[in-house]
């Protein structure tokens, strides 16, 4: 047992936040900040800050130097993700491209895919959204029936796309296309590229972007309708029809990542909770206080599994599902994070003032934590199928 | 950065686990079960002391291994998972409140016996202990193995800590009747007991190492009696199919891997924490008791009832697993006081 960093991660850590100290406005980390700005402008300036970002070279931490990327270890990229966190950094704005689009070219793309795509992404000259889910293929994705099909050297897209994240500010979309009916459901679907936008940067002709308002009240996600929209062969990723095992190999690249910014994050907001309780009085109520200090056993329980995530990502081991562990642990124990805040505030949790405070915005989105990127049930499936070897 | 166990330590517990399953299977559990005896099993005591466990934590100059309590981590998870009879946690913990409080002469008469296995030691705590004039008087309950030790470390009140000798004048120990027999839970009566007094109050610093032992031994509990109700259910079959592949089931098996694997994490954090003097150790500590506690009562809960009848019988071992978890789970705070705990700590900033 060692948990302490390496001189060269210390240094790192260092060096990073010497550029966040210079180059993050303090206005930037005050709390409900980004809720105030408009939100195509707050978009802009959260992408070009990223970019400097990365031309100052803290993106793509892991990433080869080949590809723009850093070239560091494992723990600086959890450092990375640490400092993000503590600083109150806009998160990033192109997530699904760089936590699956570019690792995922680096292994299968071809070399222009990977000459074209993967620097332009860190660098947020082009955003990406992912075409995964439809109306009719959530947790069951290999459903899907948005058609693709094979017409001379193009295919032409029929169909609509849901739960889009970023789809208002996204240039392109990788996403699972049907190419086939005749084959098994898995076995005819391939991923394609899809440009989005015209060269003005309004919806590509036969794309129709439509935003869903979500619980919150805010737009993050909408829904992508497509007309004879035609897509060039060479914006195949992998091949025809190979589309679901590029999809598991694309999904595989988030198990490496360490829930340590969850972690941070979390745990300020219970502090926050705890303040609350404070000022309410409610601090000696001896119930919240076991409900609090159990969220604490839950976020510490969710650290040390991070560092132990960490440690094998170091070993060079496969980690196989414990992605699905880990996802269960943040994502329930956010979600009662967030009732805690509820029982502590009481009907007040109900009252907003110039648009939702952190608390309550946490609240309602945690809510979505346990659906998106795989629902606690499909999650549960995996973890005792998987990782126990119950049956099917 | 290295959040795991180092080969040493894999490989002990490799060893212990093999001499466990070899030397003292569930079936000589059971045989404590069934047979009136006093509950010690002196051959494994004895053979345990042979291979040195017992000297994990005294100095090299006390004839120990002077290892650190991560490792003694490893033998109390792996005598979790065996539910292992015997004072074998009883005198570790004992013997660290020797090893952190006793005199010189304290240490030297009785660390390297202990680390030879051949004395039995328990800490005596959590009752109404009173001293006058060096004699202690007073009842503590639920001390486990008095009646078979050497000597007792009598916590009085005000925290400061006695050598005592069982065999003395004036201390009584009665044998209780406990529903977990993997362990012998006494009553000690002292009155007017010679007490010997040993340098230093350390007692919060033994509570909390001895926190951190019962947390590994109620992982390991947690995480066979988890396993054996996995691998039943993967065959036993109703309405035609294993019955581990209905998702009632394997939901809750998939929480409780969760829950299981935290407690795991959180027993090997606090003990590396205690060792390495990390800033947030005490936390540490109060997290991995108050995880296990609750993931062994629930595991151990989840295996009766996820093995159907079978698992209610005297005959089925589901039961040695439950009482031991739900011994263990009070013995050195129990989860709702470790968590009030973290709440002075968190909460009033304590």
């Amino acid at each position: 047992m060692d948990l302490t960093y390496s001189e060269a991660d210390e240094r790192f850590r260092t060096e990073f936040r010497g550029w966040l100290d210079a180059n993050l406005p303090a206005q930037w980390r005050e709390r409900g900040f980004w809720a105030k700005q408009d939100r195509d402008e707050g978009f802009r300036m959260r992408r070009e800050w990223e970019a400097g970002k990365a031309r100052a070279g803290f993106a793509g931490i892991q990433w080869p130097t080949e590809y723009g990327g850093r070239g560091g270890t494992p723990a600086q990229r959890a450092i990375y993700d640490e400092e993000m966190v503590r600083y109150r950094a806009p998160l990033t704005v192109n997530g699904l491209g760089l936590t699956f689009l570019a690792p995922t070219l680096m292994v299968i793309g071809t070399d222009e895919q990977k000459r074209e795509i993967i620097k332009p992404l860190l660098h947020n000259e082009v955003i990406w959204c992912q075409g995964f889910s439809e109306p009719n293929a959530g947790s069951d994705l290999a459903a899907l029936q948005c058609r693709a099909e094979s017409d001379g050297d193009e295919y032409v897209i029929n169909g609509q796309k849901i739960w889009t994240s970023q789809a208002m500010h996204a240039d392109k979309m990788f996403g699972l296309f049907r190419t086939s009916t005749e084959d098994k459901k898995h076995r005819g679907i391939t991923m394609l590229i899809v440009d989005l936008r015209s060269p003005d940067g309004s919806p590509a002709p036969g794309v129709d972007i439509r935003p869903l308002k979500q619980m919150t009240g805010g737009l993050d996600f909408g829904e992508v309708f497509f007309t004879d929209v035609r897509v060039p062969k060479t914006n195949v990723i992998g091949v025809e029809g190979g589309g679901w095992d590029v999809a598991m190999l694309l999904l595989s690249f988030e198990r490496g990542s360490s829930a340590m910014p969850q972690y941070t994050g979390f745990r300020r907001e219970l502090d926050d909770v705890v303040g609350l309780a404070r000022d309410l009085g409610r601090d000696r109520n001896p119930l919240l206080r076991q409900r609090i200090a159990n969220s604490v056993v839950e976020l510490e329980c969710l650290k040390y599994h991070s560092l132990h995530i960490l440690t094998q990502v170091e070993q060079g081991k496969e980690l196989g599902a414990a992605s699905s562990m880990t996802k269960l642990q943040w994502s329930e124990t956010h979600q009662d994070i967030g009732e805690l805040f509820a029982d502590v505030a009481g009907l007040a949790h109900q009252i907003s003032g110039d648009g939702l405070d952190d608390l309550q915005r946490s609240f309602l989105w945690s809510r979505s934590e346990t659906i998106w990127g795989g629902s606690s049930q499909v999650q549960r499936n995996i973890v005792a199928e998987r990782l126990l070897g119950l049956p099917r | 950065m290295y959040f795991d166990l180092t080969d040493e330590q894999r490989a002990l517990r490799s060893t212990v686990r093999d001499f466990l399953a070899d030397r003292f299977p569930l079936s000589a559990v059971r045989a404590l079960y069934d047979d009136d005896t006093d509950g010690d099993p002196a051959e494994l005591w004895k053979s345990v002391g042979e291979q040195g466990w017992l000297a994990v934590l005294i100095p090299e100059q006390y004839d120990g291994l002077g290892l650190g309590l991560l490792d003694a981590a490893v033998l109390a998870r792996c005598w979790g998972e065996g539910c292992v009879p015997g004072p074998f946690l009883p005198t570790l913990v004992a013997a660290e409140a020797l090893r952190l409080g006793g005199t010189d002469a304290q240490k030297s008469a009785w660390l390297p016996r202990v680390a030879a296995g051949d004395a039995k030691v328990t800490l005596a705590h959590g009752g109404g202990v009173t001293e006058t004039g060096g004699k202690l008087s007073g009842t503590i309950r639920h001390v486990e193995y008095a009646h078979v030790a050497d000597a007792l470390v009598v916590a009085a009140d005000g925290g400061r800590l006695w050598l005592v000798d069982p065999h003395g004048a004036g201390v009584t120990v009665t044998v209780t009747d406990a529903l977990d027999r993997s362990t012998v839970l006494t009553t000690v009566t002292l009155d007017g007991a010679a007490g010997e007094e040993l340098a230093a109050p350390v007692l919060p610093e033994v509570l909390d190492r001895a926190a951190v032992l019962y947390a590994n031994d109620l992982a390991g509990v947690a995480r066979v009696a988890l396993t054996r109700t996995v691998d039943y259910d993967k065959t036993r079959e109703q309405f035609g199919r294993p019955v581990g592949s209905f998702q009632a089931i394997k939901h809750a098996l998939a929480d409780l891997h969760v829950a299981v694997t935290m407690a795991e994490h959180a027993g090997w954090y606090a003990a590396h924490a205690l060792d390495a003097g990390l800033p947030d150790a005490t936390l540490a500590v109060s997290v991995a008791k108050s995880k296990a506690g609750d993931a062994a009562r629930e595991a151990t809960a989840a295996m009766i009832q996820y093995h159907g009848g079978i698992g209610y019988t005297w005959e089925h071992d589901a039961h040695l697993f439950f009482k031991r978890a739900k011994r263990a789970e009070y013995q050195y705070g129990d989860p709702a006081e470790h968590r009030e705990r973290i709440a002075r700590l968190v909460v009033d900033g304590a």
